[in-house]
């Protein structure tokens, strides 16, 4: 079994080595360098071409969405998660417009932490139970005080399926070949998908994912 | 102070005025009376010279009636016509005597000698007569032309010429009291001069205290004024520093709890669960102990985030306006039974920090208001930008109130905020119509779509 490999950007030293601490006790973690800030993570992903990238939003220098945006872009074969204090869902919308597949609080759980590194770095997406409990709950709430229709009953069950496959993050070679379809009809089912959500984006996508309880 | 002026200015004005129309009033009396006077006292000269006038002619006349009366008299040879020319000369005679009693009632001292010689030689004119009034038709005719020649002519010319005399001291008197009227109102013109000149000093005199006193008091207020705005500007000033201060204050106080005490709490959530961890199976009462502390420290992270953003949320510098204001919607959704809606358009993005925590701040106190005093059941806040005017609607559909009458602290707070950045501040609002908060910044024109 294959180490994975990551990278740690905080510029508060001591939760850097509280997080190393805890992420070396799984076996087959290895934390391969250390930023505190930024632009180093940045220079060290590139260098060090870690599977798992964490970023604290909040560092001088470079911020970690803006350090995601770069990593994202010139290093895509590295993970990104955002591991931050803000649990509000207009950072996390930026974090996944910058190319983050995971968000969590730095409050979480270890198993969470863990649970998270696992699943991103083999390519799905992971967010803060709290968070999507918070998101979900706003939903619900909406829904309720506006009494309006949930646009989720408009979908069919295939598109219903699909939604779940694209915020996993599969991508759209695998989804075709999951439910037996040509990729361009998964195009298709993916725009009439977003048209009936009234979202413009997969980032958009995955946050309603959220909202809807069908991340967790 | 203002008061005591007050009456000042009332008390001078008051005498000035008054004073000036009583002069007025008595010099206007005044020349009509002396006028009256002086017409009367013409009149009378004039009545009293044409009176004495008329006397001294009727006696001019009658002098030289009576002379006429014994001419014909004298040349009458028919004793009974003779008879009607005596009857005729005592008939003009009486005449005489009455105008000359007449006269002497209203002789002047100044013809006293005239008159006197005047009766002296009427007495003496009609005693030469008496003689040739007795003579017979004979007589006459030889003493009649001799008489008359001699005696009768000269006498009676000197009569006349004697009356005459009265006459001409008549007419001078005349002209003596025509000059004393005349005197009388080259007087009263000099004095009516004097008023008029009395009149125009008080007036301008007058007038120049009063206008010097309302050009000063003009002043004054003028001063006054300026001293009330200088204070209100100064007032102005020292709240919208205490307003920067305390937003400063806000943001380091909301970083350091974020950034600081919220890193170092998490450094200690993870500190205990590695603790945890190294003691494994072994301890138990530890693993509890520990697992407590995290509970704690976890609880510690949440209220110190809650506080961070209650200060100042991190959005507002990180993400922007418009997501800071979504957050703080979702929040009052979530924790009040209050339904918040927020509809944004595309914005300037050159917000200046001012501008955005202006509004930020506006949106807050007004749902804080809401939540607190307007029974509503849902918000709708709306963020425009028209041209280079960043326009922010708040309407609620609550209980609503009387602006003018209960303007709070917080309202006046948000138009101190938005008058301080050259905005227009609005509320609409009725017992029973909800409430509508209007704010208009001027903005630049640059702009950026809108990312949430």
């Amino acid at each position: 079994m294959s180490s994975i490999r990551i990278l740690l950007a905080d510029d508060h030293t001591i939760l850097r080595h509280g997080l190393r601490l805890m992420l070396e006790r799984q076996p087959d973690f290895t934390v391969v360098a250390e930023a505190e800030n930024g632009r180093e993570a940045v220079e060290l992903t590139l260098r060090e071409n870690p599977d798992v990238v964490i970023l604290d939003i909040a560092m001088p220098l470079l911020n970690g969405i803006e350090a995601a945006k770069r990593i994202t872009e010139e290093q895509p074969k590295s993970a990104v998660m955002i591991l931050s204090m803000h649990s509000d869902e207009a950072y996390i919308l930026k974090a996944l417009r910058a190319g983050a597949r995971g968000y969590l609080l730095k409050d979480s759980a270890e198993a969470d932490l863990i649970h998270a590194i696992r699943a991103v770095s083999a390519g799905k997406a992971f967010f803060s139970p709290a968070v999507s409990k918070v998101l979900a709950d706003d939903y619900l709430r909406q829904v309720q005080q506006q009494g309006a229709d949930d646009p989720y009953e408009l979908l069919t069950a295939r598109e219903r399926e699909l939604l779940q496959l694209i915020v996993e993050l599969k991508s759209t070679k695998d989804i075709a070949g999951l439910l037996n379809l040509s990729p361009h009809t998964v195009d298709t089912h993916r725009g009439n998908l977003m048209q009936k959500l009234n979202v413009h984006s997969i980032p958009e996508l995955i946050l309603y994912a959220m909202r809807k309880g069908i991340i967790r | 102070m203002a008061r005591r002026q007050t009456s000042q200015t009332q008390r001078l004005l008051f005498i000035g005025f008054g004073g000036l129309l009583l002069l007025l009033a008595f010099s206007g009396l005044n020349a009509l009376s002396v006028l009256r006077k002086i017409q009367t006292q013409n009149d009378t000269i004039r009545r009293d010279y044409f009176h004495r006038d008329h006397i001294l002619e009727q006696l001019r006349t009658d002098i030289y009636l009576s002379g006429t009366h014994v001419r014909d008299l004298l040349l009458e040879q028919d004793p009974a016509r003779a008879d009607t020319h005596r009857k005729e000369l005592d008939d003009t005679r009486a005449r005489i005597e009455s105008n000359v009693a007449a006269y002497e009632k209203i002789l002047r001292p100044s013809e006293v000698t005239p008159f006197r010689q005047f009766t002296k030689e009427l007495q003496a004119y009609f005693a030469s007569l008496n003689p040739a009034l007795q003579w017979n038709a004979a007589e006459r005719k030889r003493f009649g032309y001799a008489f008359m020649k001699n005696s009768l002519l000269p006498r009676r010319m000197t009569i006349v010429h004697l009356a005459d005399q009265i006459g001409q001291v008549n007419q001078k008197q005349m002209g003596a009291a025509s000059r004393q009227v005349n005197v009388l109102f080259s007087n009263f013109r000099r004095a009516l001069i004097a008023l008029l000149i009395l009149t125009l000093v008080c007036g301008g005199v007058l007038a120049g205290g009063s206008m010097y006193r309302i050009m000063r008091l003009d002043r004054l207020s003028a001063q006054r004024f300026e001293e009330v705005e200088q204070a209100r500007g100064a007032l102005r000033d020292l709240s919208a520093r205490l307003i920067a201060v305390q937003e400063s204050e806000r943001r380091a106080l909301s970083r350091e709890l974020h950034d600081e005490v919220g890193q170092s709490l998490s450094a200690l959530l993870l500190g205990l669960g590695n603790v945890a961890a190294l003691l494994r199976d072994s301890n138990e009462d530890a693993r509890a102990q520990l697992q407590d502390l995290r509970r704690l420290a976890e609880r510690t992270v949440a209220v110190v985030r809650d506080m961070s953003l209650l200060l100042r949320p991190s959005m507002l510098d990180d993400l922007g306006l418009i997501p800071a204001v979504q957050w703080q919607a979702r929040e009052v959704s979530r924790t009040k039974n209050l339904r918040v809606q927020v509809q944004a358009g595309s914005i300037s993005e050159d917000l200046s920090d001012e501008q955005r925590t202006c509004v930020y701040r506006v949106v807050q106190e007004a749902l804080h208001n809401i939540t607190r005093h307007a029974k509503a059941k849902s918000v709708r806040i709306e963020l425009q930008q028209e041209k280079d005017r960043l326009i922010l609607t708040i309407e609620d559909d609550g209980q609503g109130f009387v602006p003018e009458r209960e303007k709070g602290v917080g309202l006046l707070g948000m138009e101190e905020r938005v008058t301080h950045l050259h905005g227009s501040f609005r509320v609409d609002s009725a017992p029973g119509k909800g409430t509508a908060i209007r704010v208009e910044l001027p903005v630049s024109e640059k702009r950026h779509p809108v990312l949430v």
